[in-house]
C-alpha cells in the first residue's frame, strides 16, 4: 500500500517543461532518493510534493488524503534544505520548538518533545547557541531536529549534505538513515551524489531531464543500468558501442544493442570459465585509495578496469595484461 | 615582488582621499571644536558658550524643536517605508529597478528647491491651494504650509525615499527558504514577519532609522527657505550665528554644532542598545 503518490505531475516554467508527467509512489517508511544531475527537475519534484511549487497537472496524495490543492503548512511535510535555513535570530532550542509553538502545543510538551530531538540528534549541551556559532554539520542537524520534532508524515531533504565536507557527510549519512529507520520516517533525499544515494537508500529513483530514467534498489540501479544516460551517470561503467564490444571480445558478433556497459570492477585476474578472455596492453595505472585503476587498450578499444590495491603493485605501463570477464556482465543498454 | 608594487600603487592612489577626509573632514571638526571652547572674537579658552547654550530657552527650544522634528519625520518616514519597500519587492526587477531610479531622484531634490516646489503646489497661493478652493474646499483653513504640519511634510518628503533605499537591500537579506520553513513548520506570512523577517531586519531598521534622524538634525536650507529664520530650529540657529543676523558669533555656533553632534551620537548609541536588546543573539 502506497504512503505517498504522485499521479502525471507536469510543471513548465516559461513554456519549458521541467517535469513530464511524472508517476511515483513510496511505502510507508521508505527512504528514497531522487537522484540526478543539475537542472534533472529533482528539486522541482521535492517542492511540488512539499506545496511551495504549484504543479500544472496532476495529483499527489499523502496517507490516503489528497494534498494537490492543500497549503504547505497544511500538509504535514518536513523538509531540510542545503542551506540549512535556520533563523538566525533564534537559538538552536528556539528553531527546533517553532514548529511546536506553531501547532500551540502546551509548553511542557513543547519541552519534552524538543529535548527528546535535541538528544537523537546529538545536540545536547547546544540548546542555547545561535546557528552562527555552530559548524556546518551541526547546523544541519539542528534543522533535521527542527524538521523531525513535528512528526511530520513526509521527511524531504533537498541536497541536506551537498555544502558540508567529505568525512562530515559521511557521518551525518549514516547518522541520517539510523534516525530514519528509528523513527520509521517516511522521506525522500533529493541529491547529485550517486554514493550517498546508494549509501543511505531503500529504493532509488534516477532523473533525467523531468523524466524517471530507471527506478530501483540501489543494487538494482548499479549493477543493471538499463540505458546509457544512467550507464554513464552512476559510476565509473565502460559505456561502448556495438562495435566497440565486438573489437574488445575479438569479433564475437552476438551483441545486437547498440550500446553495452561493463563494470570496471568486473574484470578478473582469475580465469571464468565460459567467459570472455581479453588482453590489453596497460596505458595508465593510478591509485585511488583501496582500488587500483588500470586504463588498458585492447583491438584499439580503450576501457578501464578496477581492482583492489595490492601492497607490492607490479603493473607496468605498456604490459599486457590478460583479464577475465563473465557474460551476464556485459549489460545491453537501451 | 608584484604584491609590493600593488601595495605601493594602491598606497599612492589612496593618497588624495586621505587628503580630501583630512581637509574637509577632521580639520574643520578640529576647528568647530576649538573654536567652541573659546570666548567671542577668539578671546582665549572658556565654557561660557556653553553655559550659555545651557542657560538660554530659546537654545532648549531650538534642540527640543530639531529633536521633534527629526525623529517624528524619521518615524513617520521610516514606518512608510517598510511597508513601501516591501511592496517594491514584490515587483518585477525591472520595475524595482526603475522604481529605485525615481527614489534616488527624489531623495536628491531636497533643500531650497523643494521649499520652493512646495510652495508652488501647497503654499497660500499654490497650485492646488487654488485648486482646492475652486471646488469648495478652503485648504487654507487645515492645513498651513510654513508651520510646524508644513516643515513636517516637507522633512517626511525627503527622508521617505531615502529610507526606501537604505531599506531595499535589506529585504534581499531575507532568505525564501527562511519564509518556506517557515510555512512548512506551520507559520503564516504574519507569524513569519513577526518572529523572523522582523527581528532580522530590525538592525537595518534601526540603522536606518539613524541616519534618517541625523539626515533630519542636520537639514536647513528647506525649513530655511520656507520658514525663514521664524521656525527655531537648530542648524537654523547655527546658520544665524555664523553668517549673522545680527551679530556673527562664530564660537557659540560651534558649541551648537559640536552639541548637535554629540545629540547624535547618544541617538544611535541608545539606537543600538536597544537593537541589542531585541536582537540578543547579536550581542
Amino acid at each position: 500500500m502506497s504512503f505517498l503518490t504522485i499521479e502525471n505531475i507536469k510543471k513548465s516554467f516559461d513554456n519549458e517543461t521541467v517535469l513530464h508527467s511524472l508517476n511515483l509512489s513510496i511505502k510507508e517508511g521508505e527512504f528514497i532518493t531522487l537522484l540526478g544531475p543539475s537542472g534533472c527537475g529533482k528539486s522541482t519534484l521535492l517542492r511540488t510534493i512539499a506545496g511551495l511549487i504549484h504543479q500544472d497537472e496532476g495529483k499527489i496524495h499523502i496517507d490516503g488524503k489528497d494534498v494537490t490543492e492543500v497549503k504547505p503548512k497544511d500538509r504535514q511535510v518536513g523538509m531540510v534544505f542545503q542551506s540549512y535555513a535556520l533563523f538566525p535570530n533564534m537559538t538552536v532550542q528556539e528553531n527546533i520548538e517553532f514548529g511546536l509553538k506553531m501547532k500551540k502545543l502546551d509548553k511542557e510538551t513543547v519541552k519534552q518533545n524538543a529535548a527528546k530531538i535535541v538528544e537523537l540528534v546529538e545536540l545536547t549541551g547546544k540548546e542555547k547557541s545561535y546557528p552562527r556559532e555552530l559548524s556546518g554539520g551541526q547546523q544541519q542537524r539542528v534543522a533535521l531536529a527542527r524538521s523531525l520534532v513535528t512528526r511530520p508524515k513526509v521527511l524531504l531533504l533537498d541536497e541536506p549534505l551537498s555544502a558540508l565536507d567529505a568525512q562530515i557527510r559521511k557521518n551525518l549519512q549514516k547518522q541520517l538513515r539510523s534516525i530514519q529507520q528509528e523513527l520509521n520516517m517516511t522521506t525522500i533525499l533529493v541529491t547529485h551524489d550517486q554514493e550517498e544515494a546508494m549509501a543511505v537508500s531503500d529504493y532509488v529513483y534516477i532523473m533525467n531531464k523531468g523524466q524517471i530514467a530507471q527506478s530501483g534498489t540501489p543494487h538494482e540501479i548499479y549493477t543493471r543500468p538499463v540505458n546509457e544516460f544512467v550507464a554513464r551517470f552512476i559510476g565509473n561503467y565502460n559505456v561502448l558501442t556495438r562495435e566497440e564490444v565486438s573489437n574488445l571480445f575479438k569479433g564475437e558478433k552476438n551483441f545486437k544493442n547498440k550500446m553495452y556497459a561493463i563494470r570496471p570492477e568486473a574484470f578478473s585476474e582469475d580465469r571464468i570459465l565460459d567467459g570472455y578472455e581479453i588482453s590489453g596492453k596497460i596505458q595508465k595505472t593510478s591509485m585511488l585509495g583501496n582500488i587500483t585503476r588500470f586504463e588498458l587498450e585492447a583491438n584499439h578499444v580503450s576501457f578501464i578496469a578496477d581492482r583492489l590495491h595490492k601492497i607490492d603493485e607490479d603493473a607496468q605501463k605498456q604490459e599486457t595484461k590478460t583479464l577475465y570477464l563473465n557474460r551476464k556482465d556485459v549489460i545491453p543498454l537501451s | 615582488m608584484i604584491l609590493k608594487r600593488m601595495n605601493g600603487m594602491f598606497l599612492i592612489s589612496i593618497i588624495p582621499f586621505f587628503i580630501l577626509v583630512l581637509l574637509f573632514l577632521f580639520v574643520p571638526l578640529f576647528f568647530m571644536l576649538y573654536s567652541s571652547f573659546q570666548g567671542d572674537g577668539g578671546s582665549g579658552f572658556t565654557f561660557k558658550q556653553y553655559l550659555e547654550i545651557f542657560q538660554n530657552t530659546y537654545y532648549h527650544q531650538a534642540f527640543k524643536n530639531s529633536i521633534i522634528i527629526s525623529f517624528f519625520s524619521s518615524l513617520i518616514a521610516i514606518g512608510l517605508a517598510v511597508f513601501a519597500t516591501y511592496s517594491i519587492t514584490l515587483f518585477s526587477k525591472k520595475i524595482q529597478d526603475r522604481i529605485l531610479v525615481f527614489a534616488n531622484l527624489t531623495a536628491n531634490f531636497a533643500g531650497i528647491p523643494l521649499a520652493f516646489a512646495f510652495i508652488v503646489i501647497l503654499g497660500n497661493s499654490g497650485l492646488f491651494t487654488l485648486l482646492f478652493k475652486h471646488f469648495g474646499w478652503d485648504l487654507l483653513n487645515s492645513f498651513n504650509l510654513y508651520s510646524w504640519s508644513g516643515l513636517v511634510l516637507i522633512y517626511i518628503y525627503f527622508q521617505l525615499p531615502l529610507a526606501v533605499m537604505l531599506i531595499y537591500p535589506v529585504y534581499q537579506g531575507i532568505q525564501a527558504q527562511w519564509k518556506e520553513s517557515a510555512a512548512l513548520l506551520g507559520a503564516s506570512p504574519l507569524q513569519f514577519w513577526l518572529r523572523i523577517g522582523g527581528p532580522i531586519i530590525l538592525p537595518s531598521i534601526a540603522g536606518t532609522f539613524s541616519i534618517l534622524f541625523a539626515n533630519a538634525m542636520g537639514a536647513y536650507a528647506s525649513a530655511f527657505a520656507l520658514t525663514g529664520s521664524t521656525y527655531n530650529l537648530v542648524t537654523i540657529r547655527i546658520g544665524a550665528l555664523t553668517t549673522g543676523d545680527i551679530f556673527a558669533r562664530p564660537e557659540l555656533g560651534s558649541a551648537i554644532a559640536t552639541l548637535l553632534g554629540v545629540t547624535l551620537v547618544v541617538a544611535l548609541l541608545i539606537n543600538e542598545w536597544l537593537t541589542r536588546r531585541i536582537r540578543r543573539d547579536l550581542s
